[in-house]
This record gives structure tokens, C-alpha cells and sequence, in this order.
């Protein structure tokens, strides 16, 4: 197998040889960032555990671009997930464009999303439509 | 705070410059300034200039061919505010007495960022959202699709702004297009990112702005243009986007909100009663027409509705972009902040020719930038209010 990364810093934490995304949730405020960063976005309290970001979420906007966009060929759908614990997550979904509706349920999934030129693949993650996945559970 | 007026300005022409240098642009607009305010260079106690791609020290290299130097100077970038930022700490230090006048400016070329960096769509580097593929048009387009399900926005309404602003370039002097579009043509042109076709873009342009404001009793002393009505920065603010979760809706982003709130208030006006004039970022035809009602020009929810009853165009309540926008004017990213300062100054002072709004007194120049991961998204509006 050819060498793997993470397509960003503290996207994605490997856990039982998967990869998964932690945010931070604040002991102060309660809010849940991701991707995990110093101090709570929200209120600055340094009071903040590591936790795994919801798996399914609800397609709060998105947009298909039409041209290509650094590795990725077009047709790109990407679009704002929003999860239970009230998080917003940007993401491309994996789908055919006319399955796509706003509102949506959504799954998250993670793997290759591109490969460098050297062989390279870079790691991160996608959304996919959650009825197909999980049955359309919340 | 001290009033703080506008002495003079000056500009290049936007659009394709790609045998001129940033140093050739802002100098040409720096000079174009100093000529407008009939002052000498060596009178400039600070200068600022926005730009986001420029080689280093642009400010410095620039007006060292105006004979300037040994002064406070500082370069600034703000995203599309960058501009606006510059205009914004010049007011701001003339305001609290540390000078007596100065110089902003703005420059940007996007021929040498192209050579560098190539032609395509660009994300913001190392931004995660970015390296997901999140683009202006692709954000702008979700803004898009927002006001079609949440505002009843037909595609006619979301082409309008661009239609407008075409043809109000027509006539404008310093724009790089001159050239109408209809609605039929704007969806007949490429598909960016679903409903953002190419004509509901604006174009990538080089070029260069510059404004000399300066203090009450210095204007006095030294404004030659007796026939001019004294124009005045009446408001000026930057505003910053907070931490995003799910509850953001971008048709209510608080940074422009409360920028242009704050502005007017700075200013002792409200903006529905008594603007007469609004320059503002329409980088996107949708972009404007969700801005209407974040900058106060009707309720909230009532944009589409202004939009239709044409209040935003020339011979309207308070026409918009009557410039030609970014959509026909051009955008050099930096440059644009102080692009429509002056645009409005030029209104006021009613010297805009064919664009004129006729009997403008109060005007609004609106900048809006960045779109980055876990803030709302955009992320820096730039509002000055001016008067006279």
C-alpha cells in the first residue's frame, strides 16, 4: 500500500484502525466546534474535551459547481451539514446531482479523496445520502 | 472625533492592465489624486493601501515615485474589504487627531497573480473548507439557492442586479465593460456552480484607486475647489463575522447587519429614509440582491421585492452599483474598497456624468470578503456612510 496523509491537520483522528471526526465540545458554553482548535471558538474557554462529531446529519445549503476545482472533476457537490449537536460542517456529497435536495438527511464517510502524483492518496471525508446508508435513521 | 473630508481622488481604469506593474497602477492612481486634490505629495503625513496578492511593501514602492517617503506607512489586507480597510484606519487617524491628512489606496493585479498561480477557480489556501473544494461561486451560489427557497426569488430576480449593472457601466468611463446583458444571455453563458452562470460574475481585473481625506481646518486651507460641495466620511466601519454553527443563515449575515447599522449610526442617518446611493461588492448578481435588506435599503425579507420595484436603479429611490458594480466596473480585489468611496464621493460632489443620481447627498460604500471555515461566512464587511 502506498503512502497515505490526512487531507488537513486534526481533520480526522484514527480510532480502531478508522478514521473519525473529533471536534471539541466546551465544558463552558456547550457548543461543539470542529475542526478542533485551541481554545473554544465561542467563548474562549480552554475547558473543551475531545468528542466524535455526529454521523449523520440534516443538508442545511449547497451548490454544484460546474468546472473543475483543484483535484476534483466536476460535477462538485458541496454543501453545509448541520449536525444534531448543532455544529455546521462543510462537505462534498457523494451522490448523483438530481438525489440531491436540501433538507436532506446525510451520512458521513471517509476514504480517499484524492490522489497525489507521487501515489500519494490523501484521506478525508464526504457525505453521502443517509436513506441509502443508514435506512434514513437520525 | 474630528470630521474628516475628501481632498481628492483619483483611479485607474479597470480591466485588463497586464503590461503594467502594481507599482505603474497605484502610482498612476496615487498621481491621478494628487492631482484631483492639487496638493503636493510631500504634504501626505500616512498613507495606507489595500491589496491581497501584491509583492511585499506595495505602498512603500509606489509612492517612493510620488517623491514620498519617510512617513508612517502600512499595507493592509482585509480580503475584498482590504480597500475599505485602508479607507477605514486613514479616516480613523485623521478622526482622532493623529494626522492631518493622508492618502488610501488600493491596487491589485490580477494578470500577475494568473501568471503566478494559473487561471481556474481558487480556494483559500490551507483553509479546510478550501481544499474541499468551497469556492466564492460555489458559496455565493448556496446564497443563490437560498433566496430562491427561502425569498421566492425567481432566476429572473437573481440575473437583475447583473442586468443593471451592465448597463449602468455602459456609460461609466473607468468600468471594463461596456457592453448590456439580458437575462436570456446571462443563462446562456457558462454554468459555474448551479444558478452562477460566467455573466453573474465579475470579471478578474487590474488596477488601482486612491483617495487623499484629510481634517476640517486643513480643508479649509487648502481645498482649491471652491465649486465642490465639501464631502465628508460620515461613518466608517469594519465588521467582523463571529464563530459559525447550525442557527447562521447567510441571508442574515450579522457582520454586514450590524456594520451598516453601526455606520449609519456614526453617521446620525438611517439608511431606508435617507441613503440616496449605495456602491457595494456584487461579485455575484445573487450577492446584491441578498444585500438589499442586510443593508438596511428595506425590511428583512423585502429585497426581492425592492429589487421589483426598481428603487435600486438610476431614477429609482436609491439606486445601486449606479457605477456598473464589480459586475461591469471590474474588480481588483484591493483596489475596489476605495473604488467606491470615491464613486460616492463622486456622486456627491455630482460629478458622475451619465451615471449621476441626481441631488445625491448621502451615500453608502460597502465591501464584503472572505469565506473561511468556522466563521459565518463572509467573514469582513467594510461600510463607510459619506454626507455633505
Amino acid at each position: 500500500m502506498g503512502k497515505q496523509v490526512i487531507f488537513h491537520s486534526g481533520a480526522l483522528d484514527e480510532k480502531d484502525g478508522s478514521f473519525i471526526q473529533m471536534g471539541n465540545k466546551c465544558k463552558i458554553c456547550g457548543k461543539t466546534s470542529y475542526p478542533a482548535v485551541e481554545l473554544c471558538p465561542f467563548c474562549s474557554s480552554e475547558n473543551v474535551e475531545k468528542v466524535a462529531l455526529s454521523t449523520v446529519g440534516t443538508l442545511f445549503s449547497f451548490s454544484v459547481t460546474r468546472v473543475p476545482v483543484g483535484p476534483y472533476k466536476p460535477p462538485i457537490i458541496g454543501g453545509y451539514v448541520d449536525l444534531p449537536e448543532g455544529t455546521r460542517v462543510f462537505g462534498q456529497i457523494h451522490a448523483k446531482v438530481e438525489d440531491v435536495k436540501t433538507g436532506m438527511k446525510v451520512k458521513v464517510q471517509t476514504g480517499v479523496i484524492w490522489t497525489e502524483k507521487d501515489g500519494t492518496e490523501v484521506l478525508g471525508y464526504y457525505y453521502v445520502p443517509g436513506q441509502a446508508e443508514s435506512g434514513g435513521s437520525k | 472625533m474630528r470630521d474628516v473630508y475628501v481632498l481628492g481622488i483619483g483611479q485607474t481604469i479597470f480591466g485588463k492592465h497586464g503590461s503594467l506593474t502594481i507599482n505603474d497602477l497605484g502610482a498612476a492612481a496615487a498621481l491621478a489624486a494628487v492631482k484631483d486634490a492639487e496638493i503636493s505629495p510631500k504634504e501626505f503625513q500616512t498613507a495606507y493601501c489595500g491589496t491581497l496578492y501584491s509583492p511585499p511593501t506595495p505602498i512603500q514602492s509606489i509612492l517612493i515615485r510620488l517623491g514620498v517617503a519617510r512617513i508612517p506607512m502600512c499595507n493592509v489586507e482585509n480580503a475584498c474589504a482590504s480597500g475599505s480597510s485602508a479607507v477605514h484606519l486613514l479616516h480613523r487617524d485623521i478622526a482622532l487627531g493623529a494626522c492631518d491628512v493622508g492618502i488610501a489606496l488600493g491596487v491589485e493585479s490580477l494578470s500577475a497573480f494568473n501568471k503566478k498561480y494559473g487561471k481556474g477557480l481558487l480556494t483559500i489556501e490551507g483553509d479546510l473548507q478550501g481544499k474541499l473544494a468551497l469556492t466564492m461561486p460555489s458559496f455565493f451560489a448556496m446564497l443563490c439557492n437560498r433566496l430562491m427557497e427561502q425569498r421566492g426569488a425567481t432566476i429572473e430576480d437573481i440575473c437583475y442586479p447583473s442586468v443593471k449593472n451592465h448597463k449602468a457601466g455602459m456609460t461609466n468611463p473607468y468600468s471594463q465593460y461596456k457592453k448590456e446583458v439580458t437575462v436570456e444571455e446571462i443563462m446562456a453563458s457558462p454554468m459555474i456552480a448551479d444558478p452562477i452562470t460566467v455573466l453573474q460574475c465579475c470579471p478578474q481585473s487590474d488596477g488601482a484607486a486612491a483617495i487623499i481625506l484629510c481634517c476640517g481646518e486643513y480643508y479649509k486651507k487648502h481645498n482649491k475647489k471652491g465649486y465642490r460641495a465639501p464631502v465628508k466620511i460620515a461613518g466608517s466601519v469594519i465588521s467582523v463575522s463571529g464563530a459559525e454553527d447550525a442557527s447562521y443563515d447567510p441571508l442574515a449575515l450579522q457582520a454586514m447587519i450590524k456594520g451598516a447599522k453601526d455606520a449609519c449610526e456614526m453617521a446620525g442617518i438611517d439608511a431606508q429614509r435617507d441613503l440616496d446611493v449605495v456602491e457595494m461588492h456584487d461579485a455575484f448578481s445573487g450577492e446584491e440582491l441578498a444585500a438589499y435588506e442586510m443593508l438596511g435599503l428595506c425590511k428583512p425579507g423585502d429585497g426581492v421585492a425592492l429589487a421589483r420595484s426598481r428603487a435600486v436603479e438610476l431614477g429609482g429611490r436609491c439606486p445601486v452599483n449606479p457605477s456598473g458594480g464589480l459586475l461591469s466596473m471590474g474588480h481588483p480585489l484591493g483596489a475596489s474598497g476605495v473604488r467606491v468611496v470615491n464613486d460616492i464621493t463622486r456622486q456627491l460632489w455630482g460629478e458622475a456624468g451619465a451615471n449621476q443620481v441626481i441631488g445625491a447627498k448621502v451615500g453608502m460604500a460597502q465591501m464584503l470578503g472572505g469565506v473561511l471555515t468556522g466563521i459565518e461566512s463572509a467573514v469582513v464587511a467594510g461600510i463607510q456612510i459619506m454626507t455633505k
